[in-house]
């Protein structure tokens, strides 16, 4: 316990500089930018300012890119609620009872309700890392190679039970990704795999040009199909009484806190993350409530769940990162590409050789939460004005912005050029349902698996068994294979389309 | 996949046994992606003893997609699912192009040709640019990209075509 309180102290002391707290700052902000304006995501943000880290010192760097992540979740109940346009793809259920709250002219009730019930969910998802740190990092350092394996494959796993849709079809995507990993050199022999000796691709496709392709380009171009101008029906009457009445914070309080645990819960789970997360949690306050049809009719406890369950996945994300060294999600895949470019190699031996990184981490989280609080509802005005900026003008700025981006990773014409193909491969991708999701986090653990498992099978003198025979090895499969029957069982898959059916308009 | 329409338009250009013509473009795509990272792979060294060789991942991983695409097409031609999808033109030409424009004109000149060259191709992605107000704002964002990028992050962009810098 003493432990927990010298590490925190750490953390402040190294969030608290004037340097660390202007980022946090920045990515909180900027964070809450991208939430609210829809179309640009946080993934393809993150991918498109890692460059600009490169200047910073590696906490501050990560600090701001974790606040963008967190912000986002912010800023997307903010339009969910004031304009019925999710601004990210976490805040979509919000929509449902936010915005009837906001017709009835609940608008301030609402805002406030997300911004306490994210700031709640922040507080104790960091607290939970600040737990969960330490021992998971010990747990990490009994790991070999076969469990390490194995714990990825079951990440995988989780990822293809989580993700919407065929689980044939999420599994193909996580191959294809793990395919895409393996071009570049191979970390062993040094040999040039399957990169056709264009110089480019000799170090492998970089993770953030495929990201920035099938999730920024592709997303553009998705959107401009369906006509640029988007539906924009805004609120007109002036947002008054901000603060929620008692009624409302009675009301309100179980349903932070079940989503909050929801919400830590699932974020931990790979594959799973913020979307997950708020979708689960008005399922569930939906279906616990006394009066399930006041919910779609402004329920307040339809914006609370949500918002607090995608804050606490948002952050507790992170614990798989810090303690493992394995991303659960698309971003947390794209802060080891920052970790790496700052040349730190994710995993438990961070956690005891650069204390003050992760726990500076760690400690930002509560301090952006806590900024957020306060500069996010009064700054409500300015967020909506920047929604009445049309997609013609936001989208080409976008494709600008991304290009870049990229391009000032390595100076390289040809990353845009592969990012753009990327863009057209995410577009088919989207056209016949297949979720890029997935094909990312294959592409992450790709090398990590690889490394794993030819590891493994060298120490056990090529006995494959070894997977089995290590019981927590064994144990971490069975799970996956357990996961996948039920997934694959056809009333779990009914059920499971229905949470995301319900929701989806 | 609730929506399966019952009365297929007559005109698909597949043939009647295949019932879900999305799943069985798109299980034969993979398939042939896979087909291909084994050709790209066939060139690596496999198993030597019990430790692997640089081309084993590769082939295991191609195999295991082409087996899933194969199920993924098979699904398409025994179950009923979603027509084919229709592309837009438009909007996926004009961003590669804008990508293209990009990628060609950083090097040779700087900045500010290429960042306001493919604001204005993309811009043509869409019907509803109007050129006027598309055009102030390509060149107020081309302004701030030039101080934002080189000036505040410090990145080592050009900003004017080499030829006309000393």
């Amino acid at each position: 316990m003493m432990d927990l309180f010298s590490n925190l102290a750490l953390g402040f002391g190294v969030a608290l500089t004037p340097i660390n707290l202007g980022l946090c700052l920045i990515g909180a902000l900027v964070g809450t930018l991208v939430g609210v304006l829809p179309g640009i995501g946080t993934i393809a943000t993150v991918a498109m300012l890692l460059p600009i880290t490169f200047g910073l010192p590696p906490v501050g760097a990560l600090i701001m890119l974790a606040g963008i992540y967190y912000g986002a979740q912010y800023g997307g109940s903010t339009t969910s609620i004031l304009v019925n346009i999710p601004g990210e793809a976490t805040s979509v259920v919000t929509t449902l009872d936010g915005f009837q709250m906001a017709k009835q002219g609940r608008a301030g009730p609402a805002l406030a309700i997300a911004a306490i019930g994210s700031f709640f969910a922040g507080c104790v998802a960091t607290v939970l890392i600040a737990v969960l740190g330490a021992p998971l990092t010990k747990l990490a350092l009994a790991f070999g190679p076969a469990e390490y394996f194995s714990l990825m494959v079951l990440g995988l796993i989780f990822a293809v039970v989580l993700a919407k849709g065929s689980v044939l079809k999420a599994i193909a995507m996580i191959v294809l990704g793990l395919l895409l990993s393996m071009v570049g050199s191979d970390i062993e022999t040094g040999a040039s795999r399957m990169a056709f000796n264009i110089p480019e691709l000799a170090d492998g496709l970089g993770f953030a040009t495929v990201a920035m392709g099938v999730f920024g380009f592709a997303e553009i171009i998705r959107n401009l199909d369906a006509g640029a101008e988007m539906d924009r029906d805004l609120v007109q009457q002036k947002i008054t009484g901000l603060m929620p009445t008692k009624k409302d914070l009675i009301d309100s309080a179980p349903a932070i806190l079940r989503g909050t645990i929801l919400g830590s819960i699932l974020g931990i789970l790979p594959g799973g993350g913020a979307v997950i997360a708020s979708f689960a949690a008005y399922t569930f306050e939906k279906k616990i409530a006394r009066d399930p049809s006041r919910f779609g009719r402004g329920a307040i406890e339809g914006v609370a769940a949500p918002e607090s369950a995608n804050n606490a996945a948002a952050q507790t994300s992170f614990i798989p990162l810090l303690t493992l060294g394995i991303p659960p999600n698309a971003v947390m895949a794209l802060m080891v590409g920052a970790m790496t470019i700052h040349g730190i190699v994710p995993g438990p031996q961070v956690m005891q050789n650069q204390p003050e990184l992760v726990w500076g981490m760690i400690a930002s989280m509560w301090i952006g939460n806590l900024m957020l609080l306060v500069i996010n509802l009064p700054l409500v005005g300015i967020w909506v004005r920047l929604l009445r900026v049309p997609y013609r003008l936001m989208f080409p700025a976008i494709v600008v912005f991304c290009a870049i981006g990229i391009y000032s990773i390595n100076n390289a014409p040809v990353d845009v050029v592969l990012a753009g193909a990327f863009g057209l491969l995410g577009y088919w991708l989207i056209k016949h349902e297949f979720e890029p999701a997935p094909l990312l986090l294959g592409m992450v653990l790709g090398p990590l698996m690889e490394e794993n498992l030819r590891r493994a099978l060298l120490i056990s003198r090529g006995d494959a068994t070894v997977f089995l025979t290590r019981p927590l090895s064994a144990y971490l499969l069975q799970i996956a294979i357990f996961l996948l029957v039920i997934a694959i069982l056809p009333n779990v898959r009914r059920r499971r389309d229905e949470v995301f059916v319900e929701s989806e308009s | 996949m609730s929506d399966v329409p019952s009365h297929r338009p007559d005109h698909s250009i597949f043939p009647k046994w295949v019932r879900g013509p999305q799943d069985f473009v798109g299980g034969l795509a993979l398939m042939a992606i896979a087909a291909f990272a084994l050709w790209a792979s066939s060139d690596l060294q496999g198993m030597h003893g019990f430790s692997f060789g640089a081309g084993t991942a590769p082939r295991i991983f191609a195999v295991l997609l082409l087996v899933l695409g194969a199920a993924i097409t098979a699904t398409g031609i025994l179950t009923d699912g979603p027509a084919h999808a229709t592309y837009a033109w438009r909007g996926p030409l004009f961003v590669s192009l804008a990508i293209l424009a990009f990628a060609a004109s950083i090097r040779p000149l700087g900045l500010v040709v290429a960042a306001f060259s493919s604001f204005m191709i993309a811009a043509l992605g869409t019907p509803e640019t109007r050129w006027k107000e598309t055009i102030v704002v390509g060149i107020c964002l081309t302004a701030g990209c030039s101080l934002l990028f080189p000036y505040a992050l410090g990145l080592p962009l050009q900003l004017l075509p080499s030829f006309l810098t000393p």
